[in-house]
């Protein structure tokens, strides 16, 4: 009797520092499956981060573009080179006048 | 055969392993205890990046929001040698030199000769633009890479470059609002301490500890980029016809002292500042004065009538010249106009009628005035470089200089004075300080400029008296070129001589000048235009007024503002 119940208490002892052993490991893993996932979305949200500031660059290059081709300067030289010429005279409908045609 | 093992060695085992566990733990908590901060301090240098993040330069805009100065991140093409080896490790440099030569306008022995220099690091060029660089980078040529370096770009050109100034290698702001705001457009640097992997990317749980960077200021300017367009190319076609020597014209809004437009001429790209000479870097409009002849008498009468010395009525009888102080003033060519009315000496631009308006006003009022007109005396426009001129204090007056200030000789002023002053005249007797930021855009919101009302210089009648008269003047007068169809214009001409470094005036060279205003009822804007030793020297107005006119042409079409004459 005296031999079973050693042996019971051996089997349970094993058990249980298995169970702990394996809890462990559990959630050893655990946490590297999560430092893993927080460090893999930190990389993500850099090279996200890098992509935005890149678009924000490419996006200020095409505003000062766009500024450049607005330029007054520049759109007269342009009209020059087209063969434009300014209206000599331009004519001005008084507010007045229209409202009293209606 | 079993192997039975003592209880005693199994003791001394255990005894084994519980000393060594015990020394290891001792050794450990040693080290995650006093040890800790050694041990994490060699850990996190090998892994830290301490960085200074920089602020971003505001932007400068215009009235409308168009974009004047802004900067971006471009990217700058360094080159490490030692890299330059193909897979077989054989060297490139040659290859690489022949391959971006083209794209970066280069000759490809300049370049190589760069790589082979024994430089382990350069830069091959800076700040390329964009599409260079996508160009280079598409080649994927080892040693090379770019590195991001801030550039302040100037969409415009060399339009309003002498109001913005520009910003020098070291980031500062020099000249112009650049120099004058750089404080605000500048913002502060921020820090950035982090941990990095080995390929210098940050690490999402390592150490992060930021300062973040106060980016700079926006500012609004007041400038009208059309106006300011159209007053350059003005001002550059006349100084090109009339081989003058330079040029500035000013436009204001009377009503409330904002600066329309500033041109001046010699001028400069602030994208290329390095090959600007030194005069081309002086904005005309502020930091230079000159003798301003005879748009001077418009303040001379404004003075004289406001005290009540003359009204437009008040007449004389014109000989061709006055005496005084024991010095002969003449008109100009000498010319003899019998009696003449204080409105006609305006319109005719006399130097005796001018002279005698200011012997009735007397020295100490004429020179109260010419202070109360804000001469002698900086404007306080925002702008870096602002010049004051020369008004003499009175007790070193001559007899003579009375005479002589009265037509605009004898002192100094800069265009912008001379604007304020007519824009005085124009608004019904009101000084403004000139001013070109309309609002600056803060971190704490936006941060408008009041107009700023300097003081009455003439009151109401006065200055709707010097309008009519002025308007005549171009209407029927000396200014008749600077009338606009439709619209009413008001003006005077200047035609001054040069003082010479010996004292003298400067044999046949002047500086002609126009001061106006339109329309000339409702005035919408003031404008000053001066050419610096035109060719057609006497006759150097009509250029000025022919100027006035194509500026006010465009700008009133521009503003839409109605025609006030059939």
């Amino acid at each position: 009797m005296a031999r079973i119940r050693s042996a019971s208490w051996e089997v349970r002892s094993f058990a249980l520092a298995s169970g702990v052993i394996v809890a462990c490991f559990l959630l050893v893993l655990l946490y590297l499956a999560q430092a893993t996932a927080v460090s893999a979305s930190g990389y993500e949200a850099q090279r996200l981060a890098a992509q935005r500031d890149e678009l924000r660059r490419q996006n200020a290059l095409l505003v000062i573009e766009s500024a450049r081709l607005e330029s007054p300067a520049r759109v007269e030289a342009e009209a020059q080179r087209l063969g434009l010429v300014r209206a000599a005279t331009i004519r001005v409908v008084a507010a007045e006048a229209v409202a009293a045609a209606r | 055969m079993t192997a039975t093992i003592s209880h005693t060695r199994l003791r001394v085992l255990f005894a084994l392993f519980a000393v060594a566990s015990l020394v290891l733990s001792a050794r450990l908590a040693y080290w995650q205890t006093v040890g800790r901060g050694e041990l994490l301090s060699r850990a996190t240098d090998q892994v830290r990046s301490d960085l200074i993040v920089s602020a971003q330069r505001g932007v400068i805009r215009d009235r409308n929001g168009a974009i004047l100065a802004t900067t971006v991140e471009l990217r700058s093409l360094y080159a490490i040698p030692a890299q330059m080896k193909d897979p077989r490790g054989a060297d490139t440099r040659s290859a690489v030199a022949a391959a971006i030569a083209p794209i970066l306008g280069e000759r490809p022995d300049v370049l190589r000769a760069a790589f082979e220099s024994g430089a382990e690091w350069l830069f091959v060029r800076r700040r390329l633009p964009e599409e260079a660089a996508a160009r280079i980078a598409a080649l994927h040529l080892p040693g090379l890479g770019f590195e991001m370096e801030p550039k302040r770009l100037y969409p415009s050109g060399s339009i309003g470059a002498q109001v913005l100034g520009f910003v020098n290698d070291d980031g500062l702001g020099q000249y112009g609002v650049e120099g004058r705001y750089n404080g605000e457009l500048a913002g502060a640097p921020g820090r950035l301490a982090v941990t990095r992997d080995p390929a210098n990317r940050e690490l999402a749980l390592g150490l992060r500890t930021e300062i973040a960077a106060k980016n700079g200021d926006d500012l609004a300017l007041t400038i009208d980029l059309a106006v300011q367009s159209a007053a350059e190319r003005e001002l550059a076609a006349a100084v090109e016809r009339e081989k003058a020597a330079g040029g500035a014209i000013v436009v204001l809004d009377p009503r409330d002292g904002a600066v329309l437009a500033i041109a001046s001429s010699p001028t400069y790209d602030p994208a290329r500042v390095g090959s600007a000479n030194a005069e081309a870097l002086r904005n005309r409009a502020i930091s230079w004065t000159y003798e301003p002849g005879s748009t001077m008498k418009a303040i001379t009468i404004a003075a004289a009538i406001d005290k009540g010395a003359v009204t437009p009525t008040t007449s004389y009888d014109d000989v061709g010249y006055t005496v005084i102080g024991g010095r002969k003033l003449c008109n100009a060519q000498c010319k003899v106009y019998g009696r003449t009315t204080v409105t006609q000496i305006l319109a005719r631009s006399q130097n005796a009628g001018a002279v005698f308006v200011a012997g009735k006003l007397g020295a100490p009022d004429l020179n109260a005035y010419l202070g109360a007109f804000g001469f002698g005396q900086r404007t306080g426009v925002d702008l870096a470089a602002e010049t004051g001129g020369i008004v003499r204090p009175l007790a070193e007056w001559y007899p003579v200089d009375l005479g002589t200030i009265s037509f605009g000789q004898g002192l100094t002023v800069t265009p912008l004075q001379l604007a304020s002053a007519y824009a005085a005249i124009a608004n019904g007797g009101t000084l403004y300080r000139p001013y070109v930021v309309a609002s600056r855009r803060a971190a704490d919101g936006e941060h408008r400029t009041a107009p700023a009302a300097v003081r009455r210089v003439i009151s109401e009648e006065t200055a709707a008296t010097l309008r009519t008269m002025l308007t005549a003047t171009v209407d029927e007068g000396i200014a008749n070129a600077a009338a606009l169809s439709r619209y009413s214009v008001a003006g005077k001409t200047g035609t001054a001589q040069i003082p010479s470094d010996d004292g003298r005036y400067v044999d046949d060279a002047y500086i002609s000048s126009f001061a106006g205003f339109v329309p000339a009822v409702d005035p919408r804007m003031v404008m000053v235009v001066v050419l610096e030793r035109p060719q057609s020297k006497l006759l150097g107005t009509v250029p000025a007024m022919n100027a006035f006119k194509a500026v006010a042409t465009d700008a009133l079409r521009y503003a839409r503002v109605q025609p006030d004459r059939p």
